[in-house]
């Protein structure tokens, strides 16, 4: 009887023993130093376009933009985006942006690899679809503009507290912008419509000379509701070795910001724009003759462009009704000039209004109106005015 | 005549800022919440996240990357980032 009582007594402690050891307390949970996020956006829609009696209606997308970003402890960050779309047929993978951040200190941070400029605000914060509160980019802002979307290089960046003001900085080097010849390496006619343009991919740099720039912004009033900022970009853009190699060019940008909740009108009003000139230094360019037998012929201007934008829009967001909350309505205005004499010689305007529907923070349905005239560029005869008005039915997600 | 140009970019804004900043009363970063904080920066380029948005651990990382890309200090992100998880 002892036998079995001690020997009952041993295994119960040792099963509990045991038991004790597999479920040790619960520890608070902790995440790891790592984390690693996936997001991005994508849009689709519908455009419509009418120029005179030619019409072009077409569902467009998707675009998609994955983003990467990778988080290890408090102070490094890694973030990439790629954006594949369908262009001419054929599926193109973008490689938007790739760079790694260290915060110094509070108020500095160092980035490098390629990433989005700081040249004004229009790419580096309201190009997203989700962001964007109308279908495309404004004149001379998308692809093909004249100011920088991206860049590969290093910047310092941050922000630094003014009494109740703040100041917004960045400074970069870069590979700097390329120029446009309209001739390839071997002195080949490549794209000669285009001769005096800026082109903004250096994935190698063409000249060994950088390209230097930043952005200085700010927020004078303590609530932050308005910035104000400059921007300068500029450097050597001719190859290296080439006739052009001592061609430079001097970006400039202003651009300003209100985005405020106002109570008078129960709802946030918000007021963008920026203004873009491009100065590049003058060069001689060569057109190719119609006829073989001719000689090509040199040619030379003031290669001088601008694009702007300014655009308003409100959203009820202290409406009562649930409905009508998400509901805002936009305007823009943008026009861009380029120079006269080249063979991309345009001045355009263009008048957009929305309205748009927000599913939650970062999904939209946006239904705008936009009205087109160009004079100059390609396609357009000259001295005429071309007028195209379109109407696009985009819907817009963030994820 | 470029240099006057590159100077008039940069000075012309810091004047104007100047200005409007003396005409207005004025709070310090120091002296707010998180949720004031969260209420006028992250309305500034798009739509505001609501607290429930995300879990804590994602706020961490999205507090960066924000933080990197709107130009916030240190002190505003990390009161925003305990005000987005204490909310959520
Ligand atoms: C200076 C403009 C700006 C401000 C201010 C800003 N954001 Fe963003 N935010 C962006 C842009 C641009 C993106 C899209 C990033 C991309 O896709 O390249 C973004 C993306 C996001 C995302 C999606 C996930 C991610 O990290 O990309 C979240 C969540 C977000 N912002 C939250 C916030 C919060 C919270 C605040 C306030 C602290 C804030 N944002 C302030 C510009 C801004």
């Amino acid at each position: 009887m002892k036998k079995i009582l001690i020997t009952t007594l041993v295994l119960v402690l040792v099963i509990t023993y045991s038991y004790a050891q597999d479920t040790p307390a619960p520890e608070p949970f902790t995440p790891s130093k790592t984390q690693f996020m996936v997001r991005g956006y994508a849009h689709a829609g519908l455009n419509y376009k009418k120029t005179g009696d030619e019409v072009e209606s077409t569902f467009v997308g998707t675009t998609f933009n994955p983003l990467f970003i990778f988080k290890h402890g408090d102070r490094l960050l890694f973030e990439s985006e790629l954006a594949f779309s369908f262009e001419d047929g054929q599926l193109d993978i973008g490689f938007e942006y790739a760079n790694m951040s260290y915060l110094i200190n509070d108020y500095m941070t160092i980035r490098m690899g390629k990433m989005l400029l700081p040249f004004g605000t229009f790419i580096e914060r309201l190009h997203p679809s989700w962001v964007n509160k109308f279908a495309n980019a404004p004149l001379g802002f998308g692809h093909g503009g004249i100011a920088p979307a991206s860049g590969i290089g290093v910047e310092m960046r941050g922000a630094i507290p003014v009494g109740s003001m703040k100041i917004l900085y960045s400074v970069y080097a870069t590979n700097g912008p390329v120029l446009n010849t309209g001739m390839d390496a071997e002195g080949n006619f490549d794209e000669p419509d285009e001769a005096g343009q800026l082109m903004f991919n250096n994935f190698e740099d063409n000249n060994n000379k950088k390209g230097y720039g930043g952005r200085l912004g700010i927020l004078p009033f303590a609530n932050s509701s308005v910035e104000i900022g400059g921007s300068i970009y500029g450097g050597a853009v001719g190859d290296r070795g080439s006739s052009y190699g001592n061609i430079g060019a001097m970006l400039y940008a202003v651009d300003f910001s209100f985005v405020r909740q106002v109570s008078a009108v129960r709802g946030i009003v918000d007021v963008k724009a920026q203004y873009n000139l491009s100065n590049v230094d003058q060069a001689t360019y060569i057109e190719p003759a119609d006829d073989p037998l001719d000689p090509d012929e040199a040619y030379t201007f003031e290669n001088s462009s601008n694009a702007y934008f300014a655009q308003a829009s409100y959203r009820p967001t202290m409406a009562g009704n649930d409905v009508m909350k998400n509901f805002e309505v936009a305007y823009r205005y943008s026009a861009f000039n380029a120079p006269e004499g080249a063979e991309w010689e345009q001045q355009s305007t263009q008048w957009s209004v929305a309205l748009n529907y927000y599913m939650n923070w970062r999904t939209l349905f946006k239904l705008s109106y936009q009205s087109t005239s160009q004079v100059g560029g390609h396609g357009v005869p000259e001295g005429e005015t071309v007028q195209t008005d379109g109407i696009f039915v985009h819907w817009a997600l963030g994820f | 005549m470029k240099n006057i140009k590159t100077l008039f970019v940069f000075l012309l804004p810091l004047a104007v800022g100047l200005i409007l900043a003396s005409s207005c009363a004025s709070s310090k970063i120091t002296m707010k919440s998180g949720a004031q904080l969260w209420g006028e920066n992250c309305v500034r380029c798009h739509a505001t996240p609501s607290p429930s948005a995300y879990n804590d651990i994602d706020w961490e990382t999205i507090g960066l990357h924000m933080r990197i890309r709107a130009n916030l200090t240190a002190e505003e992100t990390n009161k925003i980032v305990e005000f987005l998880q204490s909310a959520n």
